[in-house]
């Protein structure tokens, strides 16, 4: 890895964060009964990036998003992001007064790892899933409107008696999911149920989800799994305007090598829960370490197929 | 047509597509029977059926967002449901403290212990929370037959009509107070399930990793739904002492949770107007329609008989309910309207 000159920043506790980056895992390692899914793992993600994280099958990359997301609690390790002051505390003011009274500065360092599931997408952080999860029953705009659940202020008592707040609030997000929808070419289909949409809309859908939430990072768990070669071509368009267009980093994990090595700035490659490599797509593409990971499957596939 | 008419007719029109004002309509409908019956157009047995298909409605309504929307179970709506009704009778005549705060701590009481119970219980789901809720009114069915300061015991509690607003109630204006709380709680009901609480509810039942990604606290929602559900089986329970004046407490128990399941399932999981027709099918078809029938019709268990076989023929045909089944009429009539048309 090269060594960067990059100015630190002194900032909350003892958590510290390259100017540059956005997000840092630090040597996370978790395990299930005996198998280390990860183990001392670390790398970094800069801010406004396109950052691949690749590897053979039960590599660990899922693993990686679960703990970064909080789904899956490491047994060691942080997982640093950088959330901008004024996001932090717009929630905190929600809820509990801020207890510092520091400068605001403008970006600050919190570790996620032991924060609720539900809190990440407060900080700015939001993914989507391998097997795509959206609702069937509800409508594709109402689906996007999910995204923006932590940003209703309207509290429950005012949204069951439709209390002005509450209407403002539905019709100000409304609008928002709309503008979401069309961004991403699928506003025609507003009101269809997300049951029985083919899979291309239902993975766009899961993005739109995610665009809601005004996010800084956005987390695709392989976006381009079951989609034909134009739908990949198109989704290499798409995740480079989504990181033009609302300033966001994107980290993603993908089998599909040309969407990976043509839309990625930089990529991770990780085999067995264990850091290999991390570099330019060229980079990656020559590293030995790597060549030899994905030789090592693809003998044992053509084992399985021979067998 | 002049400009001001057409614009009156674009506002009826967006009116008439309002929920809420369906809802108004289908409570003014109600309103006609107990004229029905002074006029004597209708036996008054046969109204006081249909008042406990009102209050029975109030209760599934609950339910229904409770297993419909959120995907949690609970056997326990009778007990909550029971507790309402002996809370009001024992609020209006033992401390003589009138209809209001009769309702108002029929309400509260069994909302605050389904919270407690909720915090505790919630954690576990599926057939825990079932187990669990079936224990808490097992308790409550004990505590109605053994507190008897509270409930008069096995001998039942009686109580009689309230005032409200200086108004004696009889059975005809007790019918139109069911009728008036039935249709605001539907429209309650309608205004959360079709917003951003709604929208929660069905992640969290449809998808709970996806709901906690978008920042839905799973425990907080289910609470919400767990507590609205015992609010309404309260305040069920309440109208259902002022309507009939007695309470026993046999009434409370397992089969009535059951049947009300049963109204749920039959109308048709998350649709507001289709609980109040299972209601209906299950609670009024019998009284009505099947007790009247040579030889069955004598039968003892037949009210249950009829649930069960209700629930197993709308799972294994009909799995969205009667609502399914409108909804089948109306796309046949409209596809049927539509083809005539191309052909003409
Ligand atoms: N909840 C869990 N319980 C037990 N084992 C798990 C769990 N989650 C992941 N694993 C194991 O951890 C390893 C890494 O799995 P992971 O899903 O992260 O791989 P992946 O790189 O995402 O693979 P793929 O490319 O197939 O999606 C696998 O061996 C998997 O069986
Ligand atoms: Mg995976």
């Amino acid at each position: 890895m090269t060594t960067r000159n990059e100015q630190i920043l002194p900032l909350e506790g003892t958590e510290t964060l390259a100017a540059s980056d956005i997000l840092a895992v630090e040597n996370l390692s978790i395990s299930f009964g005996g198998l280390k899914a990860l183990d001392d793992l670390s790398f970094a993600i800069r801010d406004r990036e396109i950052f691949g994280l690749i590897g053979p099958n039960g590599a660990g990359k899922t693993t990686v998003f679960n703990c970064i997301t909080q789904f899956y609690k490491p047994d060691q390790g942080t997982v640093l992001f950088g959330v901008e002051s004024e996001r932090l505390h717009r929630h905190r003011a929600h809820k509990v007064s801020v207890g510092s009274t520091d400068e605001p500065q403008d970006t600050e360092v919190v570790n996620l790892v032991g924060r609720k599931v539900h809190s990440i997408i407060k900080l700015g952080l939001v993914r989507t899933f391998q097997n795509v999860e959206v609702i069937p029953e509800l409508s594709l705009i109402d689906n996007v409107l999910l995204g923006g659940h932590v940003d209703f202020r309207a509290t429950i008592l005012e949204q069951m008696f439709r209390l002005p707040r509450a209407r403002r609030e539905e019709k100000q997000y409304r609008a928002q999911a709309l503008e979401v929808l069309e961004f991403l070419k699928i506003d025609h289909l507003k009101d269809e149920l997300a049951s029985g949409q083919p899979y291309g809309v239902l993975k766009k859908l899961e993005m739109a989800r995610t665009l809601m939430a005004n996010p800084r990072l956005i987390i695709l768990d392989e976006p381009a799994a079951g989609l034909n070669d134009s739908e990949t071509e198109d989704l290499a368009q798409t995740i480079r305007e989504i990181r033009d267009r609302y300033h966001c980093a994107i980290l993603l994990v993908e089998h599909d090598m040309r969407l990976v090595m043509g839309v990625c700035e930089r990529i991770c490659a990780i085999s067995f829960g264990r850091f290999l490599a991390l570099g330019t797509p060229e980079e990656i593409q020559e590293n030995p370490d790597v060549q030899e990971a994905y030789l090592g499957e693809q003998e044992s596939d053509q084992e399985g197929a021979q067998k | 047509m002049s400009k001001n008419s057409r614009i009156t007719m674009l506002n009826l029109g967006s009116i008439m597509k309002n929920s809420h004002v369906h809802y108004i309509i289908f409570g003014l409908v109600l309103c006609l029977f107990p004229m029905m019956t002074s006029a004597g157009g209708m036996k008054n047995s046969t109204l006081s059926t249909l008042a406990f298909v009102l209050i029975f409605s109030i209760v599934a309504l609950g339910l229904n967002l409770l297993l419909g929307y959120s995907g949690l179970i609970s056997l326990g709506t009778a007990g909550f449901m029971g507790l309402g009704s002996y809370i009001a009778a024992y609020v209006q005549d033992d401390l003589g403290l009138g209809f209001w705060v009769a309702v108002l701590l029929a309400i509260a009481i069994p909302t605050l212990i389904g919270l407690l119970v909720g915090i505790i219980s919630l954690r576990v789901s599926g057939i825990y929370l079932a187990i669990a809720t079936l224990c808490i009114a097992e308790i409550l069915a004990k505590t109605f037959e053994q507190a008897e300061w509270f409930t008069h015991g096995t001998a039942g509690k009686q109580s009689k009509y309230p005032t409200i607003f200086g108004m004696p109630m009889d059975r005809s204006s007790m019918f139109v107070v069911c009728a008036i709380v039935l249709v605001l709680v539907m429209m309650l009901t309608y205004n959360i399930v079709n917003g951003q609480l709604g929208r929660a509810l069905h992640a969290m039942r449809s998808s709970e990793v996806a709901a906690q990604a978008m920042g839905v606290n799973v425990l907080k929602y289910k609470l919400f739904a767990f507590s609205v559900a015992t609010l309404y089986a309260g305040l069920a329970g309440g109208l259902y002492l002022f309507f009939l004046r007695s309470s026993y407490p046999s009434t409370w128990n397992l089969f009535l949770s059951l049947n009300l399941i049963a109204m749920v399932v039959v109308g048709g999981l998350r649709s507001i107007l289709g609980t109040v027709a299972g209601a209906f099918v299950i609670f009024a078809f019998p009284e009505l329609v099947l007790k009247k029938l040579p030889v069955i019709g004598d039968a003892s268990g037949l009210p249950y008989v009829f649930s069960g076989v209700m629930i197993i023929l709308v799972i294994m045909f009909f799995p969205q309910g009667l609502k399914g089944l409108a909804d089948l009429g109306v796309t046949t009539i409209k596809t049927v309207f539509s083809r005539k048309k191309v052909t003409s």
